[in-house]
C-alpha cells in the first residue's frame, strides 16, 4: 500500500499530462498535488521502517524498503515535489504549452524511474530503472534547442548510456558467479539473496564485476574521471530538471554503488571496494574543487560543486560505519541544498538573462529574498554552520580520524578550503555592486520563494535535530 | 556432442567479435550498418544454439527477439539515417586505422587476461567464448571514444550492448527473462533517443561530426 502511494502518483501525473492535449494549467496543478501524495507515501514507508518493519511487495519481493531505500525515496519524492511546484506550466512563467506538457510527462517518468530504482530489491530492475533515467531526463534537456543544449544532451546521452551499459556487464558477471556456484534461481538477482550468498561467491569474479559496476554507476553519479558530461548537462537543463538531476539522480546512482559495495565487502573482505571508491572520491573532490575556482558561469559552478560533494560522499562511504552515517547525512543535505540552489539560479537567470557570473551584480538589491536565499544556500553548500552540511562534513572528518586516515582527512580539508575560497570570491561578485541598468528591481512570483525558504529551513532544522539529542 | 556445442559457440562468438572489428577499418556508414546487422543475426544464432544444446527454451525467445529488434528493426532505422547522411564519412578519426587495429588486438588480449578467473570458475561448455564477448565490449568502448561521427558512436554503443548480451548468454544461459525484457526495452528506447539527437545535431550543426561539439568548455 505504501509502495503504491509512493510510486503511483508520478506515473499517474505522467499519463495525465500525456492524455490532456493541448496542455492546461490544471494538469500542472494536479501533478503538484499528486507529488505531495508521493511524499506522504515515502513518509509512511519511513515510519514503518523506523518501527522495525521491512516492507516488501510484489512477486519475488520485487519491492523492498529498508532504511537506505526510504532515505532515498524521501529525497527523490521531496525534490520531485519541489520540481512539480516550481517547474514550467503553473501560471505565466515564460514557457510555452508544448514545453510545459513535455516537462510534465518526462519529469514525472523521470521521478518514477528513480523511485522504482531505490525501492526495488532486484538489482537487474534497479539497473533497468537507472538506465531509463538517462532516457527520461535527456529528452528534456534541450527545451530550447540551441547548439549548447544539443551538445550537452548528446554528451549526456552517449556517456550516460555507455557508462551504464558497463554497470550491466558487471551485474551480468555477478549473476554469472551466483549461477555458477549456487545454481539458477529466479530470485538470484535479488539484493537480499545476493547478500546472503555473498560469503560463498568467488572473490576474483566479484572483484572484476565491481570494477565494472563502479565505473558504470560512477559515470551516472558524476565521479571523476567519468564526470565530463555533468557540468554541461546540469547547466544547460531547465532549472527544475537540473534540480532533480543534481539533487537526487546523483544520489540514486550512488545508492546503486552502495548496494553492491555491501555485497562485495562480504565476498572480498573489507578494503578492496573501499580503496577503489576512495580513489575515485578524492579525484572527484579535487577536480570539483579546483574547477570551482575557474568558473565563469554560476550554473556550472553549482554543477562542479555537485561533483565535489559526490566525491565527499564517496570518501565517507569508505570510512567505516561512522563514515557511512556521515555520507548518508551528507547525501540528504546535498539533495535539499542543491535542488534549492538550481531553482534559485533559474530565478537569477530569468531576471538577468545571463548565466555568466560577470553579468550578475547587485543581486541583493535586485531581488533581496532570492539573493539572500542564494547566499545562504551557497554558504550551506560550502559547509558553514548553522546548516546541515556543516554537521555532515564534521562527522566525516571525525570518522576519518576514527578510521585512522589522518592524511586522507587533511587532503579532503585542503581541497574543501580551495573550493570554499573560490566560491566565496564568485559569490561576493554576484551579491554586491551596482545592478546592470537593464535589470528591473524587485521580486517576481513571490509565492515560489516559500518552498525554497522551506528548504533552507530544513537545512537548519536538521542540524538542531541531530545535535539536540 | 559437448565438444560440437563448444566449438560451434566459439565459432559464432568469434564471428560476433569480427563484425565488431569492421568498425575499425571501414570508413563508410553503410558498412557499419551491415556489420551491425550481421553481428546481431549471428548473436541471435548464438542464443538459439545455446538454447538448443543447453535445453533452455527461454533462449529461443531471446534469440528471436535479438533477430527482430537488433537484426531487423534497428538496422532499418539506421539505414534511414545512413541515407540522410550518405556523404558523411569517418575521414579522420582521432586514432588512425593501423593504430586502431593494434589497440583492438591488445584490448582483446586484455579481455582474455581479465576474464581468466571467470573462465576458470565456470564449467559450462560455452565458457571459452566469454573472453571474446569481453573483447567485443572493450573494442566497442574504444570505438565510441575514438570516432568522431555521432552515427559511428551510436553503432559502437549498439555493439557494446551486443557484447554484454553475448556475455550473458554464454556465461549464464541468459539472465532472468523478465529482466531481459526490461533491458531490451531500455536498449530500444535509448537507441530511439540517440537517433533523435543525431538528427538534432545535424540540424543544429549541419554535420554529425562531434568534433564540432566544443562550445561547452568552461
Amino acid at each position: 500500500m505504501s509502495f503504491a502511494l509512493l510510486l503511483a502518483p508520478s506515473l499517474l501525473s505522467a499519463l495525465l499530462a500525456l492524455a490532456v492535449r493541448p496542455y492546461r494549467a490544471a494538469v500542472g496543478w494536479a501533478n503538484a498535488a499528486l507529488s505531495l501524495v508521493a511524499v506522504a507515501g515515502a513518509i509512511t514507508l519511513w515510519v514503518r521502517v523506523l518501527r522495525g518493519e521491512v516492507p516488501v511487495a510484489g512477486a519475488d519481493d520485487l519491492l523492498r524498503a529498508d532504511a537506505l531505500s526510504t532515505l532515498l525515496a524521501l529525497c527523490v519524492s521531496g525534490v520531485a515535489a519541489l520540481a512539480a511546484w516550481l517547474g514550467p506550466g503553473l501560471g505565466d512563467d515564460g514557457w510555452g504549452a508544448r514545453q510545459a506538457r513535455r516537462f510534465r510527462i518526462f519529469a514525472n517518468l523521470f521521478a518514477f524511474t528513480m523511485l522504482f530504482a531505490v525501492t526495488t530489491d532486484n538489482v537487474g530492475f534497479m539497473w533497468v530503472a537507472i538506465e531509463a533515467t538517462t532516457i527520461t531526463s535527456a529528452v528534456r534537456i534541450p527545451l530550447h534547442a540551441s547548439q549548447a543544449s544539443v551538445e550537452a544532451s548528446w554528451k549526456y546521452v552517449l556517456i550516460g548510456s555507455v557508462g551504464i551499459a558497463l554497470a550491466f556487464a558487471g551485474t551480468v558477471l555477478a549473476y554469472f558467479d551466483f549461477v555458477t556456484l549456487i545454481g539458477r534461481e529466479a530470485v538470484a538477482l535479488n539484493w537480499t539473496v545476493l547478500q546472503d550468498a555473498a560469503p560463498a561467491l568467488n572473490p576474483r569474479v566479484i572483484r572484476l564485476a565491481f570494477v565494472f559496476i563502479l565505473i558504470g554507476y560512477g559515470t551516472k553519479a558524476g565521479l571523476a574521471p567519468m564526470h565530463t558530461w555533468l557540468p554541461d548537462a546540469h547547466s544547460e537543463a531547465p532549472p527544475a530538471l537540473s534540480a532533480m538531476m543534481s539533487g537526487v539522480l546523483l544520489a540514486v546512482a550512488l545508492y546503486a554503488v552502495i548496494r553492491w559495495q555491501a555485497v562485495v565487502r562480504v565476498t572480498v573482505g573489507r578494503g578492496f571496494a573501499e580503496d577503489v571508491i576512495v580513489l575515485l572520491g578524492v579525484l572527484s573532490l579535487a577536480i570539483g574543487a579546483l574547477s570551482l575556482v575557474a568558473q565563469r558561469s554560476y550554473k556550472r559552478l553549482l554543477a562542479y560543486s555537485s561533483i565535489e560533494h559526490t566525491g565527499l560522499i564517496c570518501v565517507g562511504l569508505a570510512l567505516g560505519p561512522l563514515g557511512v552515517f556521515a555520507a548518508m547525512l551528507h547525501l540528504l543535505n546535498h539533495s535539499v541544498a542543491k535542488s534549492m540552489m538550481f531553482l534559485l539560479a533559474g530565478r537569477v537567470l530569468r531576471r538577468y538573462g545571463t548565466a555568466e557570473i560577470e553579468g550578475v551584480s547587485g543581486l541583493l538589491r535586485v531581488m533581496p529574498w532570492t539573493g539572500g536565499f542564494f547566499a545562504a544556500g551557497m554558504l550551506a553548500v560550502l559547509g558553514l554552520p548553522p546548516f546541515g552540511m556543516f554537521v555532515s562534513e564534521f562527522a566525516l572528518v571525525r570518522a576519518g580520524f576514527a578510521a585512522g586516515r589522518p592524511v586522507l582527512v587533511a587532503l579532503v580539508l585542503v581541497l574543501l578550503a580551495v573550493g570554499f575560497v573560490g566560491v566565496l570570491v564568485h559569490l561576493n561578485r554576484m551579491l554586491y555592486g551596482r545592478p546592470p541598468a537593464a535589470v528591473t528591481l524587485g521580486e517576481s512570483s513571490r509565492w515560489a520563494l516559500v518552498p525554497l525558504g522551506g528548504c533552507l529551513a530544513a537545512l537548519v532544522v536538521r542540524i538542531v535535530a541531530i545535535v539536540a539529542p | 556432442m559437448e565438444s560440437l556445442f563448444g566449438q560451434l559457440v566459439v565459432l559464432e562468438s568469434s564471428l560476433v567479435l569480427i563484425f565488431g572489428l569492421v568498425l575499425l577499418w571501414r570508413r563508410r556508414v553503410p558498412a557499419y550498418v551491415s556489420a551491425f546487422t550481421w553481428q546481431s543475426l549471428v548473436l541471435g544464432a548464438v542464443a538459439i544454439t545455446v538454447g538448443w544444446f543447453g535445453r533452455e527454451r527461454e533462449l529461443y525467445f531471446i534469440g528471436g527477439l535479438l533477430v527482430l529488434v537488433k537484426g531487423v528493426a534497428i538496422p532499418r532505422l539506421l539505414g534511414r539515417m545512413e541515407r540522410r547522411f550518405a556523404t558523411e564519412r569517418e575521414l579522420a578519426p582521432y586514432v588512425n586505422t593501423a593504430t586502431s587495429l593494434l589497440v583492438a588486438g591488445l584490448l582483446v588480449l586484455f579481455g582474455y587476461a581479465i576474464m581468466r578467473p571467470v573462465v576458470a570458475a565456470s564449467d559450462l561448455p560455452t565458457r571459452a567464448g566469454m573472453p571474446l564477448a569481453m573483447g567485443l565490449v572493450l573494442v566497442s568502448l574504444f570505438v565510441v571514444v575514438s570516432r568522431k561521427k555521432a552515427l559511428t558512436q551510436v553503432v559502437g554503443f549498439l555493439m557494446l550492448e551486443n557484447g554484454i548480451a553475448l556475455l550473458a548468454i554464454l556465461g549464464t544461459y541468459g539472465i532472468p527473462l523478465i529482466v531481459e525484457l526490461g533491458v531490451f526495452l531500455d536498449a530500444l528506447m535509448g537507441f530511439l533517443v540517440m537517433q533523435i539527437f543525431v538528427y538534432r545535431i545535424h540540424s543544429t550543426f549541419e554535420t554529425i561530426d562531434v568534433d564540432q561539439l566544443d562550445r561547452l568548455r568552461h
